[in-house]
């Protein structure tokens, strides 16, 4: 059975919950779908279900997620939770998959609104179990109250770097090391940008203090180097980097004796619907890698079809919201239910904050951005794409052969053709390539497919009688 | 060899005490915690085999992205971090083949 | 370019490919067009079954050539598409499956492929992942499946080592002049004293470059794929209607297809899947192969496949233009293509070829006319 509606939007972030919110304010019938069971998108996660603050210490994004989840609790919504899309199709067919089966949804509209991946780029060692990305540091944190180990080296770029150090360290853990591929210099600009915004100016200020008091040792312009399990327990091989990421010639140090690493390199949008859609993209090295071309609310080169948050472009959870509400404000213009007036009447703020937002998380992207010299940089031995063991030294060889696009690549290498289906690579990859080719445009991007993620074929297939289906007529003889 | 764990933090009320079945031996866990946060807190870090090298490998997104984390959950694979911990659960590390 | 090639393909899937390494490997001067990279369209992304039991009867005894040559990939291609002989099952489920199999059996039997009927106990011993409802089964020991995206590596290599020149992401728009052929391209004139057209699903477009009409239906077939699984099969399993196909690769993954139409546009280039469709299709396997339902889907594609109006080959010389030659619509064309290819080159080449080629005036609307060339 197939449900219709006026508009749906895929994810339940700060995004896409304020297209939702903002789109049903004006009148529309909106369905949310996410694949978690709560609202809240990756910076305003719920908590697990079972977990409680014994104490009042709830952080500002906490508190900011209970009243996104309120407001959506409170909205004509129709949040759809624990269901993921594996397929967008035509005009804009949805199809999702969860332990109860398939369901379909189909709008006119639809607003992608997926978010982004986190970066990692490889080096010996990066496979390791008890090696995580940095946002999953941040989950377990934040969502199971856990910290990653005792003794837990927190490594990469970025503001997530202090927060995760400070939140470990906060809990209870020994911050062994942060390791920053930004130089002071980088971060002293940065924060003089950062001082327009107080608040957040106040709140990192807050958590490098910390991390002063405890005496957790920062190696700025400094990168992982590689890491080695001995005795059970993983040992880190640091050393310095130049403004590229490129490693320095100089001394390198270990630490030893560490549970576990938290390590990433920024964020790649995730740009699957809105490719698979056919809509034009961009390569935007600022803002994480291929984006969607928008217009100003928001509204792709499919008719029909917006994107709003991450998944165009990093820019943060603040600028999220915003581009969201803009995207659900034009899905109600375009679908009739606000008129021209109301609706420049309604965008003009969000319009105005959104260019003002974006200022400033210019700043913040500059760190995360990709640094070609860190990729050149990957070691011919290092594992590329994890699912199927692909070595930098395979893809260059492909390369030699005649690989001239990732795609290509891909069939001579199965790089990206594991289960993540290069989402975990795809942007090293696409550097890697580029590195020959010349540039990220040339080098391509990975043909999207459904689906969107793995499903159970158990999922799909539900219960069915072999003598119902409907089998189309034999092939001639 | 020392126990490399996960720590769950002091302060906070969690779920019932529950009890996981992996690969035949018992571990703890609490009720509503994500199965691969609880796996880590069990220090069983090592979920799948890697495919052509043979290395171990274990939960790296816990957000659904790397597929590091797909385990046999009461007969079916499925996303270690996106599976709450029930009572009784039985787990197979099988890894891929 | 001012170098006038012996000969110009345009469309580098496996029959193009094939053709440019044959002729060049017989001293021809080759240049091989084609849009996108080496057998990157249908060619690189089929299914790789190659099976007697699907294959239209009369082209058996061509399949059963191909079949050999593509168990001997390395030798003559010099590069491996990761070829797997294996049994080869077709299954009947229900009363009217069992007629249609025994049927079709017996007739492809009498074209020269060794496919016996077993009960669907012996069935399952060949294949002890079948589920428990078979009633009977085509059992063929000519069977088994290339890894399909690996022929662009092989045959990049081959054509390359066989000196073709390779004109990779080189769009052909036309053909200027027929005497020596000048095809235009996007990257200028090629010029070639023979021209082969082996553009897939696109030689009814090409075709018209030389006023001929020869109409093409557009097929979108649908695959899918899991992820690596521990083994679930050993054989390549269909079934009595021809739309199944599944095997497992040595990896691990398993390749679910059988003709399921997608939506796709031959003009745009831009196809895509079919939900519905593909939810059938995998229902169908895991009737076939019950423990495949444990595995996830990891990715559904599509890809265009041509077919003329009676389902026969397009191959041989473009009636009323000299040294024109179109290679192509070939039903269970992957399977089939390196050996038809071989015997179109043949015919290039100024040789009998060892078999009757499937010359296209039969499929010809209007009668070519070398006049309305501009
Ligand atoms: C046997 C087999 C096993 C496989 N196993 C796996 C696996 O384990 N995991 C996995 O992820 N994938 C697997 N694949 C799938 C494979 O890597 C690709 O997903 C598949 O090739 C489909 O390609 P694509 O269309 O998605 O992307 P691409 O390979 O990039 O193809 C793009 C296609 O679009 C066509 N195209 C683009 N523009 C135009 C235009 N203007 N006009 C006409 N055509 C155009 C190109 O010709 C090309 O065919 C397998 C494939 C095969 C054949
Ligand atoms: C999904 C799918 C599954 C299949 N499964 C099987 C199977 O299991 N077994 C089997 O035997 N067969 C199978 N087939 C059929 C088989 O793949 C095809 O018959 C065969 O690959 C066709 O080869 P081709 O060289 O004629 O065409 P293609 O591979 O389509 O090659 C045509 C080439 O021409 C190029 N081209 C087009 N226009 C231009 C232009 N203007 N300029 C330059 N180049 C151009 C295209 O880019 C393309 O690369 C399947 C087909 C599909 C689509
Ligand atoms: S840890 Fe990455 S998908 Fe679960």
């Amino acid at each position: 059975m197939v449900v219709e509606t006026d508009l749906v939007v895929v994810g339940a972030g700060p995004a896409g919950t304020s297209a939702a919110l903002a789109a049903a304010n004006a009148g529309l019938g909106v369905i949310l779908i996410d694949e978690a069971r709560e609202a809240g998108g990756q910076v305003y996660r719920a908590p697990a279900r079972t977990l409680k603050a014994s104490t009042k210490t709830r952080d500002r994004d906490a508190v900011v997620g209970v009243r996104l989840r309120a407001a959506l609790d409170r909205s004509s919504v129709r949040f759809e939770r624990g269901l993921r899309v594996w397929s967008i199709g035509e005009r804009f067919r949805t199809d999702t998959a969860g332990p109860e089966g398939v369901r379909t949804f189909k709008a006119p509209r639809l607003i992608a609104a997926g978010g982004a991946f986190e970066r990692t780029v490889p080096f010996p060692g990066w496979t390791l179990p008890g090696v995580m990305g940095l946002a999953a540091a941040t989950i377990l944190l934040k969502s199971e109250a856990m910290l990653p180990g005792r003794r837990v080296v927190i490594a990469g770029c970025g503001p997530l770097l202090a927060a995760v150090a400070a939140k470990v360290s906060g809990g209870g853990g020994d911050v062994a090391a942060v390791i920053d591929m930004a130089s002071r210099r980088q971060w002293a600009s940065v924060m003089l940008q950062l001082a327009t915004r107080f608040n957040l100016l106040r709140e990192g200020a807050g958590w490098v203090l910390g991390l002063a008091r405890r005496r957790v040792p920062i190696h700025f312009a400094s990168t992982i180097r590689r890491i080695d399990e001995a005795d059970g327990l993983l040992s880190v091989e640091i050393g310095p980097v130049d403004g590229k990421g490129r490693a320095r010639p100089g001394r390198s140090s270990l630490i030893n004796d560490v549970d576990a690493v938290a390590v990433g390199h920024g964020l790649v949008p995730g740009v699957e619907i809105t490719r698979l859609a056919g809509a034009a993209h961009t390569y935007d090295r600022l803002r994480g890698g291929w984006v969607p071309v928008l217009d100003a609310m928001g509204r792709t080169t499919i008719e029909g079809l917006y994107a709003a948050g991450d998944g165009c472009g990093i820019r943060g959870a603040l600028s999220a919201a915003t581009a969201g509400t803009l995207a659900g404000l034009a899905a109600a213009g375009d679908a009739g239910a606000l008129d021209p007036d109301t609706l420049a009447s309604k965008s003009e703020p969000q319009l105005k904050e959104a260019a003002r937002l974006d200022r400033f998380s210019a700043a913040v992207s500059d760190l995360l951005a990709l640094r070609p010299g860190q990729v050149a940089d990957i070691a011919p031995d290092t594992v590329v794409c994890r699912c199927e063991d692909v070595r930098r030294a395979d893809i260059d060889a492909a390369i030699a052969d005649g690989a001239a696009d990732v795609n290509q690549l891909k069939h001579f290498t199965r790089c990206g053709m594991g289960p993540c289906q290069g989402r975990m690579c795809g942007d090293v990859v696409g550097e890697l390539v580029a590195l020959h080719a010349g540039s990220r445009e040339a080098a391509g991007a990975w043909t999207p497919r459904p689906p969107l993620r793995p499903v159970p074929l158990a999922d799909l297939i539900g219960s069915y009688s072999y003598n119902d289906m409907p089998i189309p007529k034999p092939v001639p003889l | 060899m020392p126990d490399r764990v996960a720590v769950r933090m002091a302060g906070y009320q969690r779920g019932a005490t529950v009890q996981l079945i992996v690969d035949g031996r018992t571990i703890a866990a609490h009720d509503g915690e994500m199965l691969a946060a609880a796996l880590m807190a069990a220090g069983l870090w090592r979920l799948r085999t890697s495919p052509r090298n043979g290395t171990g490998r274990g939960a790296f997104c816990l957000m659904g992205v790397c597929q590091e984390c797909a385990i046999f959950v009461d007969g079916r694979l499925q996303q270690a971090c996106s599976v709450e911990v029930r009572d009784g659960m039985h787990l197979e590390l099988r890894g891929a083949p | 370019m001012t170098t006038t090639f012996d000969l110009i393909v345009v469309g580098g899937g496996i029959n193009g490919a094939s053709v440019a390494l044959f002729c060049a490997r017989a001293g021809m001067r080759v240049a091989l067009i084609e849009r996108d990279q080496i057998c990157r369209g249908a060619s690189g992304v089929n299914a790789g079954t190659l099976t007697l039991q699907m294959t239209r009867v009369a082209l058996i005894p061509y399949a059963l050539e191909a079949h050999a040559m593509w168990a001997n990939a390395p030798e003559w291609l010099g590069h491996d598409v990761g070829v797997v002989v294996c049994d080869g099952l077709s299954l009947a489920f229900t009363e009217g499956e069992e007629e249609l199999l025994t049927y079709r059996a017996a007739r492809r039997r009498e074209a020269g492929a060794p496919i016996e009927i077993i009960t669907g106990t012996e069935a399952q011993g060949i294949e002890p992942g079948l589920g428990a409802s078979v009633r009977v089964a085509g059992w063929c020991p000519i069977d088994g499946f290339a890894n399909a995206y690996l022929t662009g590596l092989a045959y990049r290599r081959a054509l390359v080592e066989a000196g073709v020149a390779l004109l990779e992401r080189t769009i052909a728009r036309g053909v200027d002049e027929t005497e020596p052929f000048v095809v235009n391209t996007d990257r200028g004139p090629i010029r070639g004293r023979r021209l082969v057209i082996a553009g897939g699903v696109w030689i009814e477009p090409m075709l018209a470059w030389l006023g001929v009409t020869l109409p093409i239906k557009v097929l979108i077939n649908q695959l899918s794929v899991t992820e690596r699984v521990a083994p679930v099969m050993r054989t390549q399993v269909g079934i009595a209607s021809g739309l199944l196909s599944l095997k497992q690769y040595p990896h691990g993954t398993v390749v679910i297809g059988g003709g399921w139409q997608g939506w796709g546009n031959r003009e745009t280039g831009r196809s895509g899947i079919v939900p519905d469709s593909i939810i059938d299709n995998v229902r169908l396997a895991c009737h076939a192969i019950p423990a495949l339902a444990e595995a996830r889907l990891a990715r559904s594609w599509t890809g265009f496949e041509a077919e003329t109006a009676d389902v026969l080959p397009a191959v041989g010389p473009v009636p009323g233009i000299p040294e024109a030659y179109v290679c192509g619509s070939i039903h269970s064309g992957y399977t089939s293509a390196p050996y038809i290819a071989k015997l179109l080159a043949q015919c290039i080449l100024g040789q009998e070829p060892e078999r009757l080629l499937f010359p296209i005036d039969r499929l010809i609307l209007q009668p070519a006319s070398a006049a309305t060339v501009s």
